[in-house]
Formats: C-alpha cells, sequence, structure tokens
C-alpha cells in the first residue's frame, strides 16, 4: 500500500522556490528526506501538514487526499516537528489528557506500555524533558492512537550518538510490522545508512533523486573523481552541493 | 467543539485570565469608569495569545486531527468563553453595588442592563479586530492588540461619555423603568456578539487558510 504519495508540490517564497517536489513511500518502508541547511525539506513536510499552503500539488495519506479529508488523515498520522517543544510548563500527563480527547481509537493500556518503555514520567513537565526524551513522548502519543504513518522533521538533531542510535533502532521496529511508515527529513546522512530504505534528495526547493537507498547510491557513483570505495551518502551530497557551487568568500 | 474548549483552557489559558475573569468587582469602586472591565478582559486575552504564541500552541494544534479552520474555531471558543464568563462574573458585583453604594457613580454608566448590551458589543468588535488581525500571520499579537483595542478604548469612551448627555441619562438609570428602556440595548448587544462572533469566525478561518506557520 503507498503511505504516502506527494505530487508536483510547489511553494514560492520571495527568496525561495519548492518546485515540483514529488515522491512516495510505501509500507513497511523508512525514507529519508536528505538535504542541505535551507534546502526546502521544513517547508516540504509543512506544507504536507497545511502549516504552509502550497500554491500547488497534491498530497494522498493513506490512500486519502490530505486537502479533502485532513481530519481523517490526521487520525493515522504521527508528527514531530524537530524545535518545537510545546507547553514548556505542562506536564506530560496534562498534555496527553488533552490530546487522548481528540482520538476516538486511543489505546490507554498502548500508552502506558510506551511510557514505561521509553521510561518517561508523566509528572515531569516539558522542559525537564531532555531533546530525546522530547521525540520519545511525541511518538508515545503517535503510537498510541494508532499512527501508521510517521512525519518526522529531523528527530536526531540535538542528540547525543546513543540516543540517535536508540531512536534509529526504534524506527527500525516500527515499520518491521510491514504496516507503518516512517519519512524523516535530516541533514545527517549517517542516519540514513544505518535505517532508511528510501532516500529523497532535495536541493534548492527540487527533488534531485528518489530511489531505494541501494539505487540512489548507485546513481552518484559517477561523481567519483576515480577509482576507489563507492560514494557514501555525505560525500553523494557534498559532492551535489559542490557542483552546484558553494558561495565564495574572500577571506 | 467542546474538545477544543477543553484543549484551550487546560493547557492555552494564561494564569492572569482568571483573575480577569473577577474584574466584574471594579463595579464596586466608587468612582471608576466602568468600561476598564472590558479593557481587562481584552487585555488577558491578549496575554493568553502571547503565552500561547510563546508555547507553539498553533502547533500544537495543527498536529491535532482537526482542520486548520478549526484551530481559529478554538480560539474563538476560548475567546467567547472568557468574555461570557467575565460578564456573567460581573452581574453579582452589579447587583451587590446597588445597594453598597446607592449614590451611584458620578465618573461614567452605571453597571446596568445598557452596561452589559454595550460590553457586548465592545467585545465583539475586539474580537472580529482582533483575531482576524492575528490569524492572517499566527503570530502577530501584538500588532493584532494594538489594532483592536483602538476601537475598543474609543467604544469605552463613547460608552462613558455618553451618560453625560442630558437626553441619554437613562443610559445611566438604575430604577427599573430606565432598565426597562435599556433593554434593547442589552437584546441588540447579544444580536451582536453572536452574529459578530460567527463573522470572525468565518472571516478569520478564511485568512488563516492562507497562512504560512
Amino acid at each position: 500500500m503507498t503511505m504516502l504519495q506527494v505530487e508536483a508540490l510547489t511553494k514560492k517564497y520571495p527568496a525561495f522556490t519548492l518546485q515540483d517536489v514529488g515522491f512516495s513511500l510505501e509500507a513497511g518502508r523508512i525514507m529519508g528526506l536528505i538535504g542541505r541547511n535551507g534546502a526546502g525539506k521544513s517547508t516540504t513536510l509543512k506544507a504536507m501538514l497545511h502549516l504552509v499552503c502550497p500554491d500547488h500539488g497534491k498530497i494522498h495519506m493513506l490512500g486519502r487526499d490530505f486537502a479533502k479529508e485532513e481530519k481523517a488523515c490526521k487520525q493515522e498520522l504521527g508528527v514531530v516537528l524537530g524545535g518545537v517543544a510545546f507547553y514548556q510548563t505542562k506536564t506530560l500527563r496534562a498534555i496527553t489528557g488533552v490530546t487522548r480527547r481528540f482520538y476516538p481509537n486511543w489505546d490507554e493500556a498502548a500508552y502506558q506500555k510506551y511510557l514505561r518503555f521509553f521510561e518517561l514520567d508523566e509528572q515531569k513537565q516539558i522542559r525537564q524533558l531532555s531533546e530525546g526524551m522530547k521525540v520519545k513522548y511525541s511518538l508515545t502519543l503517535a503510537l498510541s492512537h494508532g499512527a501508521r504513518l510517521f512525519l518526522l522533521d529531523e528527530p536526531t538533531s540535538g542528540l547525543d550518538p546513543v540516543a540517535r542510535e536508540e531512536l534509529l533502532e526504534l524506527f527500525r521496529q516500527l515499520v518491521r510490522d510491514g504496516d507503518r511508515s516512517i519519512l524523516f527529513s535530516t541533514h545527517i546522512t549517517s542516519d540514513l545508512e544505518q535505517c532508511a530504505d528510501d532516500i529523497t534528495y532535495i536541493r534548492n526547493g527540487r527533488v534531485v533523486a528518489s530511489a531505494d537507498r541501494e539505487s540512489f547510491i548507485r546513481s552518484f557513483q559517477n561523481l567519483k573523481p576515480s577509482a576507489g570505495p563507492a560514494l557514501t551518502l555525505e560525500q553523494i551530497m557534498v559532492n551535489c552541493e559542490k557542483e552546484g557551487g558553494y558561495d565564495s568568500f574572500a577571506l | 467543539m467542546i474538545h477544543l474548549l477543553y484543549k484551550e483552557w487546560r493547557l492555552a489559558v494564561h494564569p492572569v485570565v482568571y483573575m480577569f475573569c473577577l474584574m466584574g468587582a471594579l463595579t464596586l469602586v466608587p468612582a471608576y469608569p466602568y468600561g476598564m472591565v472590558f479593557f481587562f478582559g481584552c487585555l488577558g486575552l491578549f496575554f493568553t495569545c502571547q503565552f500561547a504564541r510563546e508555547n507553539a500552541d498553533l502547533f500544537y494544534t495543527m498536529m491535532l486531527p482537526i482542520r486548520k479552520r478549526d484551530a481559529v474555531k478554538s480560539k474563538c471558543l476560548l475567546f467567547v468563553s472568557v468574555e461570557l464568563i467575565q460578564l456573567m462574573a460581573t452581574v453579582p458585583f452589579a447587583v451587590l453595588r446597588r445597594w453598597a453604594l446607592p449614590d451611584g457613580n458620578p465618573v461614567g454608566i452605571e453597571a446596568n442592563a445598557a452596561f452589559f448590551g454595550f460590553g457586548l458589543v465592545i467585545y465583539t468588535i475586539y474580537n472580529f479586530v482582533y483575531l482576524i488581525v492575528l490569524f492572517r500571520s499566527g503570530y502577530q499579537v501584538g500588532k493584532a492588540f494594538l489594532a483592536a483595542i483602538v476601537p475598543v478604548l474609543a467604544g469605552i469612551v463613547c460608552m462613558e461619555a455618553a451618560v453625560h448627555i442630558p437626553s441619554l441619562a437613562w443610559l445611566d438609570g438604575m430604577r427599573f423603568a430606565e432598565m426597562v428602556r435599556q433593554l434593547p440595548i442589552l437584546c441588540g448587544g447579544i444580536v451582536v456578539f453572536v452574529i459578530g462572533n460567527l463573522l470572525t469566525y468565518r472571516t478569520a478561518a478564511l485568512c488563516f487558510e492562507t497562512t504560512d506557520l
């Protein structure tokens, strides 16, 4: 089943344009959305969630048109927006108490299970959580209402290597049953090498390539300067950006 | 709708709103412009929106399984509920005032039926301007307050000044016959409040559909 289908997503700003972004994500797979800072990764995710109003494009989530069935899509959607912390002085219990009211299929037993699994204390305030724990709490909420599609905006940014590895392992476990999919944006390519099945690379607001990881890496081997080991995702991204031209600074 | 209202009161309301809901107690002050009760109500709502912005309330709301326009409905419900609670909490103080301070209020309007009618109209004006300006950007709470408080203050000044015009002295009355004469103002205020807030929601929701967060 196609969990997410993005077609010709376009958004114009005065100094930046997201142009004809399109990709799809199948069930049971993890897709990494990569690009340098300012490439348009977060804008793409926000446009998908209607946080930003796209000029053109279609989004289909879980077989539904997001524009027409926004409420139904969001019932099975889990979202983690990096760098956004809600209600810093409220406890997890207070936020959960509000959130659960919006989901008819809220599973309290699952919620308690994930609280224990992630070692989260409901009495703590959001501001008392580390960045990794905030992401885990967002995932707990998503898993407790049966989310099948997860959209994560730079979930591993600001995490230490141990926390990053824990989160990536969690992602692998989540999709193992084949019923869930994850799309996460990142500029940390080593995260994708560990867990992503598919890669979509965005540069200057356009999709450069979108394919499964092996095909993606293979297709960029022509950027290799000479015989040697295959280019990594990081090297592919750096070489692509180099080809596009860095800004030059006179020092 | 009830869940949205619960979410606003449980998570997004600034603690000062609870105190400002009791600002109707100002009607017990002997010589005081009672229109300030409405000003404090508007101020409390501004603080709440500022508090909500700093807590990324709009982002949290948009993550919930609701349409984008329901985020506007959420704030409209909050505004209306705060204002109605404040007005209802003012009624016992207004009744008590009549016995505690029988000499009346020399400064401006009495806390009578006309006062509440004008209050509903003032709040409608505030909601209309504030929420539309706010949801055009999603974050400019200060700009929205400056835009909305000017007509509100103008309305309060007109209300307080009107009772000093001899032909409109009945607006300041506390006798039964004068209160009956003020009833159309109260009823008109209720109608304006209902229709005005529905229009506010529709217009603000239309603006918000094209707002980028």
